[in-house]
């Protein structure tokens, strides 16, 4: 079976510096796959590259059988890739029905936004989008009122809206409280019931909460796949993560 | 014949080269480090200039000038800087309309203190005249003057960036403006003097064009939009950037000025660096920064 | 069963104040009455008014304001800084003052008895150029003053806008493009008038035109209206907020700036073909940046981003010029200087904005306070029926 999302021999240099290396990685359809790494590994460059942020130096990165390598990230996106950056990217003076409005799927072409209105349908995904991370009635308000955690589910809703058939979030709990992080690793868990997701994440908790397949990545390269506990048992990912045990 | 021609415009072309890489070294560093442009650049080269005329009816010359107009346009560029720039570091666009004003303030009240006339400074005697480059090819020795200037002030800005202690605090703040603070620099205190440094040099660029340009209330302006050309060509956040984006600049207006005229020659070198910015969109030496 | 209502209850109130979703109306209320005084005090200026001055400044600050107004649709709205609108501008007025002045030389000679005007005259020309020969017909010209900026708009921003350069650079590409065009019209004076300018063709002030420009004013305002209340509006919206997270989002971002940049140069160039032909003088200074600027300022000082802030800015500033210039000279010079710096300073919404902030906040808080009453209401009534209930009976069921 064909992965839905198919990363070959990856090479990415910024400054002559070299982050990714000839890095192979691929996501079956309807997974739930958590990145794991140390900072610096390459993760959040994994997923600029395949959100089309910058170029490659090398390698190929395929999207439900169709080339995607170098493809601009407003067509990457119309094809079907969401993604949630780790610093909650909002339209600060909009409200926050209208930060999800604007990322309702459909057409995106300047003609047609032009004279497009918004459908009781629309209007309804709208809603449940918001009732879904509970942002529901705060609808009026601007985007910039919020407060952090509120900012990241409220960039989560703005996704679920936009329908992606995969899904990348970067570190989508920073900076919330224990309850805040819960209730995210919750939603998480049910918007991944119906779509493909790549979570990049942090906190040990929320990965063993929700994580079925692990794929560690280190100094650019990929260290170790599997389940948590396969992956938490490798020599040699508890060496990266957890220092060499010094002789006594 | 023409070739000829074209290679006295060459060596014409290096006093412009000069003149505008004292006059945007400052501008770069402003930029660079502390996120502000300074529409009244132009203007603060035009007050230099202004003391330099001062100086010399006062009976001083040009290499007297320089150290005053550094002093008065720094000075004045402190005054500026406390009272508006400090509200509104990093925002580009704000800091450009706020110091247009500035620009228009200044202009009107030097209009009110000396008046609209032009006024004319001459060159320091040691300097007049010349000598012959190859051939028969005349170099005053103003324009040889012009570029040692403008090759001590870069030299001198590479020591402060690269070998002080302050100059470490820039790169810093420069680099990580968050890390820097926490590391307890003071990055107000790095931004004023920046912004402080970059008008005294702005002042001293005023201070050289005073010999060769008449003096007046309007004559900043050019040199000013011509500044932000190198910045835009040469990229900010290296100095090498503003050597080439002046050597550029500075000699393809001068020949092309020379081939065809003054209108034409502006005009092929904006579109020379509408083209060059189409290759790579933050100058030449800009480099690729993260968004 | 007093939980049960109560949780329907509760749906209820929730439902009701999830589902409302406030909108600024296409044009709020303030903005009707104040727009329908300020038109009809304009409109009817030809029949109560006596000097012939203010009416002709009524005329400009029509164009300016529409030119403030194009300013703002690509600052205020997708956030846009060109310091070289007034590049659409003049040329939409040169095109203009062009074909008027070769008209108007065909039936004034000049004192050498030539039929072409009188700069090129001066410059040596004996007829009217080729390239310009099309011109003398009024229609073309027009078509030729609409057309041409905006065909440049768009010439300059798939040049900028495909290559991601915006702001500060973009700012400096075009006060540079403004400076050369104002330079190549001062140094090809032959074709252009020069320093001097286009000059003495007569002006075209009269009630009607005053009419005619007060009309298209209106219907650009309206257009303008109706392209921010767009959904395309609210995308330009987010595109100025976070060019980034829109790109994410599926927005071609170039392709949303070229539009509304040739949209409002369009308008640029109506406003200065209508000036042209209104105040009768068109030079250099009506395309460089200096004048750019000034417009950025009065959409400033209205407010940005609100469509109605640059009428209100324009008529402000240049009012207040009216009325101070002549007793200040120099030191008005100082003041506009200040009110750069204080715009950016202390108003950056601008007067207009700054109203609609104020309601804005007042309407959330009434809402909230509104909602909070509702609650109080229906938690109080819960209460008194949970009260009842839990007393005996009396009547029989």
């Amino acid at each position: 079976m064909a992965s839905l999302l198919d990363v070959k021999g990856l090479t990415v240099k910024v400054s002559g510096y070299t982050i990714l290396e000839n890095l192979d990685f691929s996501i079956e359809e309807n997974e739930l796959r958590v990145l794991l790494g140390p900072n610096g590994a390459g993760k959040t460059t994994l997923i600029c590259m395949i959100t089309g942020q910058y170029k490659p130096y090398a390698g190929s990165i395929s999207f439900a059988g169709q080339d995607i390598t170098g493809w601009p990230p407003d067509a990457i996106f119309q094809k079907g890739i969401g993604r949630k950056f780790q610093v909650p990217n909002l339209f600060e003076t909009l409200s926050v029905f209208d930060n999800v409005m604007v990322s309702l799927k459909g057409r995106r072409k300047v003609f047609s936004t032009l004279f497009q209105t918004l459908s009781a349908e629309d209007s309804d995904r709208i809603w449940e989008a918001l009732e879904f991370v509970g942002l529901a009635d705060k609808a009026n308000e601007p985007a910039d009122t919020l407060s952090h955690g509120e900012r990241q589910w409220l960039e989560l809703a703005m996704l679920i809206a936009s329908d992606p058939k995969l899904l990348l979030l970067d570190e989508p709990t920073t900076g919330m409280s224990e309850e805040g992080k819960r209730r995210t690793a919750e939603l998480i868990e049910r918007i991944a019931r119906s779509r493909t997701v790549l979570l990049v994440e942090h906190d040990m908790h929320i990965v063993r909460q929700i994580a079925k397949r692990v794929t560690v990545l280190h100094q650019g390269q990929r260290l170790a796949e599997g389940t948590l506990a396969e992956v938490m048992n490798n020599p040699a990912v508890r060496e990266v993560y957890l220092g060499k045990r010094r002789p006594q | 014949m023409f070739t000829q021609s074209i290679i006295t415009q060459f060596f014409n072309g290096f006093s412009v080269v000069a003149i505008l890489i004292i006059a945007a070294v400052g501008l770069a560093i402003i930029f660079g480090v502390a996120g502000v442009i300074n529409m009244a650049h132009g203007e603060f080269m035009m007050i230099g200039a202004y003391v330099a005329a001062v100086v010399d009816k006062l009976g001083g010359n040009t290499l007297l000038a320089i150290p005053v107009s550094f002093a008065v346009v720094g000075a004045l560029g402190l005054l500026v800087e406390r009272s508006i720039i400090r509200w509104i570091y990093h925002r580009p666009l704000e800091t450009l309309l706020a110091t247009w004003g500035v620009g228009i303030i200044l202009q009107t009240i030097v209009k009110l203190i000396f008046g609209p006339e032009l006024y004319y400074v001459g060159t320091p005697k040691f300097l007049a005249g010349g000598f012959r480059l190859i051939g028969r090819l005349p170099f005053p020795w103003y324009r040889l003057f012009l570029i040692i200037v403008a090759a001590a002030l870069m030299a001198l800005v590479f020591y402060v960036i690269f070998h002080t202690d302050l100059g470490l605090q820039v790169r810093a703040v420069r680099r990580n403006r968050a890390i820097a603070s926490c590391l307890g620099i003071d990055t107000a205190r790095v931004d004023m003097t920046i912004f402080v440094f970059g008008s005294g040099l702005a002042g001293v660029a005023g201070a050289v064009l005073a010999p060769i340009k008449s003096v007046s209330t309007t004559m900043g302006f050019p040199y000013a939009v011509d500044s932000y050309m190198v910045l835009v060509l040469g990229g900010v956040g290296n100095l090498w950037g503003v050597v080439a984006g002046a050597s550029l600049i500075g000699e393809a207006e001068t020949i092309l000025s020379f081939v065809f005229n003054n209108v034409i020659g502006e005009l092929l070198v904006f579109l020379f660096i509408v083209i060059v910015i189409r290759i790579v969109p933050k100058g030449i030496f800009g480099y690729y920064e993260r968004r | 069963m007093a939980s049960a209502s109560g949780s329907v209850l509760a749906k209820t109130i929730a439902n009701r104040s999830k589902r409302t979703i406030y909108r600024t109306p296409l044009i709020p209320r303030p903005v009707l009455v104040g727009g329908l005084f300020v038109i009809a005090l304009i409109g009817a200026y030809p029949y109560y008014g006596t000097n012939a001055y203010v009416l002709s400044l009524l005329g400009k600050f029509l164009c300016y304001a529409i030119f403030a107004l194009s300013i703002d649709l690509i600052w205020g709205f997708t956030g846009i800084l060109s310091l070289g609108q007034a590049v659409y501008f003049g040329l939409g007025a040169y095109f203009i003052a062009l074909s008027l002045k070769l008209n108007y030389a065909l039936t004034h000679p000049t004192r050498y008895g030539g039929k072409i005007p009188d700069f090129m005259e001066w410059n040596g020309l004996t007829s009217v150029p080729h390239f310009m020969q099309p011109l003398m017909n009024l229609k073309t010209a027009v078509v030729c003053a609409l057309i041409v900026p905006t065909l440049l708009a768009l010439l300059f921003g798939v040049i900028t806008f495909k290559r991601h350069i915006y702001g500060v650079y973009c700012a400096v590409i075009t006060l540079a493009e403004s400076l050369i065009l104002q330079e190549f019209i001062i140094e090809y004076q032959a074709y252009t008038g020069g320093f001097n300018g286009i000059t003495d063709y007569s002006n075209y002030v009269s009630p009607r035109f005053l009419w005619f420009i007060l009309a298209v004013a209106i219907i650009f305002f309206l257009g303008a209206r109706l392209l921010t209340h767009s959904k395309a509006g609210t995308v330009l919206k987010s595109i100025r907020d976070n060019d980034l997270r829109a790109e994410f989002l599926g927005y071609n971002v170039a392709n949303y700036r070229i539009f509304v940049f040739c949209v409002s140069s369009f308008m640029a160039a109506a406003a200065g073909a209508m000036y042209a032909a209104w105040v009768g003088l068109v030079s250099f200074l009506d395309t460089g940046p200096v004048f750019s600027i000034e417009a950025v300022i009065w959409t400033a000082v209205g407010g940005r981003g609100t469509i109605v802030g640059p009428f209100v800015g324009t008529f402000l500033v240049k009012g207040a010029e009216f009325f101070l210039s002549g007793v200040l000279a120099e030191w008005w010079q100082i003041l506009v200087g200040g009110l750069f710096i204080f715009v950016v300073l202390a108003m950056p919404d601008g007067i207009v904005g700054a109203v609609a902030r104020w309601g804005a906040r007042r309407r959330l808080a009434l809402d909230n306070i509104a909602r909070k009453d509702e609650l109080k209401k229906y938690y109080f009534q819960l209460r008194l029926r949970s009260e009842r209930s839990a007393q005996p009976e009396k009547e029989a069921p």
